[in-house]
């Protein structure tokens, strides 16, 4: 198994905020979620992988090449989706390809026209006059059009409807489906990534709180539950990220800490609930 | 080289929209051309003027927020400034013949006689005069951005009250260089000060983080 | 095959997969030599992760429902198969445990529930 990314031991420090020592490996024709609240370091990541940042050590390579050595070569098979578009906004959409496709050698001008239909973008509107939804869609039909293998996304859902959410995920789901391409998906709203990632990073604090697979980060706790009466000191320490409330409690719990309560309610938790917790003042390292 | 074309018409592509602004920077000279009877006058009015459209590809892409822009696509950010450097010449070198071939036409037409020593001097003052505007602009702009950075809007503004006031105390009539060295001096301090101008670009450029 | 995913029904969604393709197998609505839904193909319809599915094909493939043949995807294996056959053998043990405790339970004796499967066994003959 080949990976499209490789990130190893990647660190920062800027302004007050410090990305320690990061490393995480993304295989070709995956999804992988960056997650985290704000703050956590995933736009800095994702700046660092793309060299718009200058890294103060760690190494990055992208789709077998190095992101800084081989930065151009690179370049011509990412395509980055931002929260918010980075074209001129007096640009149409016919303009934003004759910007871009010269800079691309595999730009196809069918498969761009064939995109904007697809997604309902006439070629002569303004990027200004499309709604966030479109946009984000425009930045996606570029990155298509050029073939991208690797696809980074950074925070693209924040401010969008769930209708435009969802189509991102179907079209997601469709880009990976011939195991030639792989997604970075940074976002702070995780249901997006609850049924679609594969694998998930979790930065907490600018460091690496876990990276693997999806299916076993979710199977690593449970969500419990229980009246206030069942909530002896050893169930205290063990929870993280305690809430009670006069008519009981609920925290998560490592799966492995929840034999040791027989008679605990415990339900599989999401990914959602396991940030939550995790940020409540519940320390836990993978 | 390819790059540096494509970032070029890149930056044509941004400014696109001030199509019309930048004709009319052009065309606005001749008439005071005509008014001061001066071809030199003109040609130095033409110079300021375009020289301050030369801000819009940074105002824009600092509006848009396009740095991002340009931080994914697959070019060196030395092409990107190189780009940026041979549209604000080719912009420059438009506006020059634009008023080379239309301001004379217009002073014939008012009875100003327009020799060809007239044209080599014009185009010798205004290539230098464009060029001492924007060697100084445009590393300004990339320092500081075309908000932080708008004093350089005005620099050619500055600098054509300057010219307007030290241009005719000037011994020019008395200095008798010949048209080949004139020319020759003219070509080289443009090398010399682009050449730096882009180094410090560059540099600014390669140490922003976007 | 049709497959039905729930969000809310707490069971992980490989094992619902694993589960309802079995079902399948085991109905016979899914015969011998067919071929599952390509693994990256149910991935992007169900919108599920291309892992999940993977499992889910992996350890049908461990209990010896379906063959998994490098490159051409998954293939159902015949109900003769001694893996398939082993698991078949293994579920009719387990069942019959079930309803021997509850036998037990209930106060019966060994020729009563002897009694009892022959009932049944006739029963289910008639549906056959």
């Amino acid at each position: 198994m080949t990976n499209d990314l490789e990130v190893r031991n990647l660190s920062k420090t800027f302004g007050g905020f410090r990305l320690h020592d990061i490393s995480f490996t993304l295989p070709k024709g995956y999804i992988m979620g960056l997650i985290g609240p704000n703050g956590a370091g995933k736009t800095t990541t994702i700046k660092l992988i793309l060299n718009m940042l200058r890294r103060d050590s760690g190494q990055v390579t992208i789709l077998g090449r190095d992101n800084v050595a081989d930065e151009q070569r690179a370049k011509a098979e990412v395509g980055v989706v931002f929260d918010t578009n980075y074209f001129s906004g007096d640009w149409t959409a016919a303009q934003v390809e004759g910007a871009l496709s010269g800079f691309y050698p595999n730009w196809s001008t069918r498969r761009f026209a064939g995109l904007l239909a697809r997604f309902g973008i006439a070629p002569a509107r303004k990027v200004k006059e499309l709604s966030k939804g479109m946009q984000m869609k425009l930045m996606l039909a570029c990155a298509f059009s050029y073939d991208a293998r690797l696809l980074i996304l950074d925070e693209p859902t924040s401010g969008l409807d769930p209708v435009s959410r969802e189509e991102l995920l179907q079209i997601l789901a469709e880009y990976i489906e011939d195991g030639e391409h792989s997604v970075l998906f940074s976002t702070h709203i995780t249901t997006d990534l609850e049924r679609t990632a594969d694998y998930i990073t979790y930065l907490r604090d600018g460091e690496l709180v876990y990276t693997g697979g999806k299916e076993e980060f979710v199977d690593m706790f449970r969500l419990v539950k229980g009246g206030r009466e069942e909530l002896s000191p050893r169930l205290r320490e063990r929870v993280l990220g305690l809430r009670t409330f006069p008519t009981g409690f609920e925290g998560l719990m490592r799966t492995q800490d929840v034999g040791e309560f027989p008679g605990l309610y415990a339900e599989p938790a999401s990914i959602h609930q396991i940030v939550v917790f995790t940020n409540k003042g519940g320390d836990f390292d993978a | 080289m390819h790059n540096t074309w494509k970032a070029a018409r890149l930056d044509l592509a941004l400014v696109k929209p001030y199509g019309k602004v930048i004709c009319f920077t052009l065309l606005l000279p001749i008439a005071f051309a005509a008014i001061n009877r001066s071809l030199l006058t003109g040609v130095s009015f033409a110079m300021c003027f375009v020289a301050m459209t030369t801000a819009y590809p940074f105002a824009v892409e600092e509006r848009s927020d396009m740095a991002r822009l340009y931080g994914i696509l697959p070019v060196k950010k030395r092409e990107l400034v190189l780009g940026r450097y041979l549209f604000v010449l080719a912009l420059g070198v438009l506006a020059l013949v634009v008023s080379l071939v239309v301001q004379p036409v217009v002073l014939r037409a008012l009875g100003e006689p327009v020799v060809g020593m007239d044209l080599l001097q014009a185009a010798v003052g205004g290539g230098i005069l464009f060029t001492l505007y924007t060697v100084f602009q445009l590393p300004g702009y990339y320092k500081f951005g075309s908000i932080k950075g708008r004093v350089f809007l005005y620099l050619p503004v500055a600098g054509f009250l300057f010219t307007l006031l030290l241009f005719p105390r000037l011994p020019l009539g008395s200095v008798s260089l010949s048209p080949v060295l004139l020319v020759g001096l003219g070509v080289v301090l443009v090398i010399v000060l682009y050449a730096l101008s882009i180094w410090c670009s560059v540099r600014t450029m390669e140490r922003k983080e976007l | 095959m049709k497959l039905i995913l729930s969000n809310v029904s707490g069971i992980p969604i490989y094992q619902q997969i694993k589960q309802q393709v079995k079902a399948a197998i085991l109905s016979g609505q899914l015969g011998e030599g067919e071929a599952l839904p390509s693994l990256r193909t149910l991935a992007k319809d169900l919108q599920i992760s291309v892992l999940t599915v993977t499992r889910a094909y992996t350890e049908l493939e461990q209990e010896g429902f379906v063959k998994n043949v490098q490159g051409r995807g998954c293939f159902v294996l015949g109900r003769g198969s001694q893996r398939l056959q082993e698991h078949l053998k293994y579920r009719a043990k387990t069942c019959l445990t079930e309803g021997i405790q509850a036998g037990k339970l209930a106060g019966l004796s060994r020729e009563d529930v002897h009694h009892l499967l022959d009932i049944l066994w006739e029963a289910s003959a008639d549906d056959e």
